[in-house]
């Protein structure tokens, strides 16, 4: 009880301390997506690469996750991606998930906005199940659906995400080896944003340079297992089209079976504007 | 032959002295450079625009226009809106030719109906800048405050 008092108090701590930092903000995060869609017509395209170390050995796991984003309304962004891993010694493909967001609040202000999405996550992966921990981006076959909500106002963008998971049997044959009351889960996060720079905008030519911290969590409502992780990201968006997002999961406190919590990630995004 | 010809050229060129030569817009709902660009690149693919220039840091975009094009302001506004943004200010630059103006009643300029909702100046001549005041082209909390009685589809509200 005590060390979950003293992680909230943590995490306060870092938002406050990026709340009375000055400057702008972005709000385009790297683990978890914003209520924001992309623009109506672009087509955008990413490749996640995770370089995660297993907790009971030396090995490193490495998944290369290859996503196309497309935004097909204002309201309306889909993706489709595709998982690869060396996690079982030979670097396979293993499997892929869809994903859906709809925008259903935008109140716009200058420089703020609030905006709410539902989103919907359908996933398929083939590979063994090795751990308590629900992941729809890369472990588990099964579906997230989840609501976000995010605030930008003019010194920070804040972005938090409550969604359902529900894992159930990999393919190949790999059942979910936990049971079906432990096959469920919340998972939460807590995203915070700032502009680092240029301290002032000229030029779409200028290069950006965001600091962001990500806290995710998740809650398993059979075992009553959790953990809780935290991200921090440094993001680049170059000529405002292609995007380097730079970070590190750690996991804060937990008592589920995980295998590789902790790791690098590099991402690299870029975005095709009025494609369609 | 040459008569009539000379007539329609004249009869157009009149026209299109009431044209819109500019439009200027302020976007909501944003703060980044990528935000702004995807606003940017969505503007220039309207056919009728001939050119935009965006300013970072007061979120504004100047647009101008191909010679003797319709400018569609709805087009422009739902250009923002499909970036993902939203219009809280919408200026145009435009070019009358003797309008009077009476109080209460549309005037169709061209390809657009205005209904002006302040008569300071009821002779328009060369070039003005308008306001408009309808929804999606204000900000929610300015079209709140606009007591304007609702208006026929088609129909812009605007101001000088």
């Amino acid at each position: 009880m005590s060390l979950i008092i003293s992680l909230r108090k943590i995490k306060c701590s870092i938002v406050l301390v990026l709340f009375s930092l000055s400057g702008h903000s972005q709000e385009l995060f790297s683990l978890t997506e914003p209520a924001s869609n992309r623009p109506a017509g672009s087509i955008g395209f990413r490749i996640d690469n995770s370089i995660m170390d297993e907790i009971n050995s030396s090995r490193i796991n490495y998944h290369l996750i290859p996503e196309l984003m497309v935004g097909v309304s204002k309201k309306i962004t889909i993706a489709a991606n595709v998982f690869f891993s060396n996690r079982t010694e030979v670097f396979r493909k293993e499997g892929g998930s869809i994903y859906a967001k709809y925008r259903f609040v935008s109140h716009d202000g200058v420089q703020k906005h609030f905006r709410m999405a539902a989103f919907s996550r359908i996933s398929f992966n083939n590979s063994d199940i090795h751990q308590e921990e629900i992941e729809m981006y890369g472990h588990n076959t099964g579906f997230e659906i989840g609501i976000i909500a995010t605030k930008l106002a003019r010194k920070v963008a804040i972005s938090s995400e409550v969604s359902f998971v529900k894992a159930t049997d990999n393919g190949n044959k790999n059942k979910f080896i936990y049971g079906n009351v432990n096959s469920k889960a919340v998972d939460h996060s807590l995203s915070v944003g700032k502009l680092w720079l240029p301290k002032e905008y000229s030029t779409y030519r200028q290069t950006n340079i965001n600091c962001m911290v990500e806290f995710l969590n998740q809650l398993n409502t059979g075992s009553g297992k959790y953990y809780m992780d935290v991200a921090p990201v440094v993001q680049v968006i170059i000529k405002s089209q292609s995007r380097i997002d730079i970070g590190y999961r750690k996991e804060i406190s937990s008592n589920m079976i995980r295998t590789a919590p902790n790791g690098f990630f590099i991402r690299l995004e870029h975005t095709f504007f009025n494609v369609f | 032959m040459k008569i009539i010809y000379l007539f329609i050229a004249i009869t157009f060129s009149l026209a299109l002295n009431a044209q819109v030569t500019k439009v200027n817009l302020k976007a909501s709902g944003l703060t980044c450079s990528m935000c702004s660009n995807s606003i940017n690149k969505a503007l220039k693919t309207l056919d009728f625009v001939e050119n935009v220039v965006a300013d970072l840091k007061t979120y504004t975009f100047e647009i101008s226009f191909k010679p003797n094009s319709l400018v569609d302001f709805d087009k422009i506004k739902n250009k923002v809106e499909g970036a993902g943004f939203s219009v809280s200010e919408f200026t145009a630059l435009i070019n009358f030719n003797n309008l009077h103006l009476k109080i209460d009643e549309p005037v169709t300029i061209y390809n657009k109906t205005f209904l002006f909702v302040n008569l300071h100046e009821p002779l328009l001549n060369g070039l003005k800048e308008i306001k408009i005041l309808n929804k999606g082209f204000v900000s929610p909390k300015e079209f709140r405050k606009n007591k304007y009685p609702a208006l026929l589809p088609g129909t812009f509200q605007v101001t000088i």
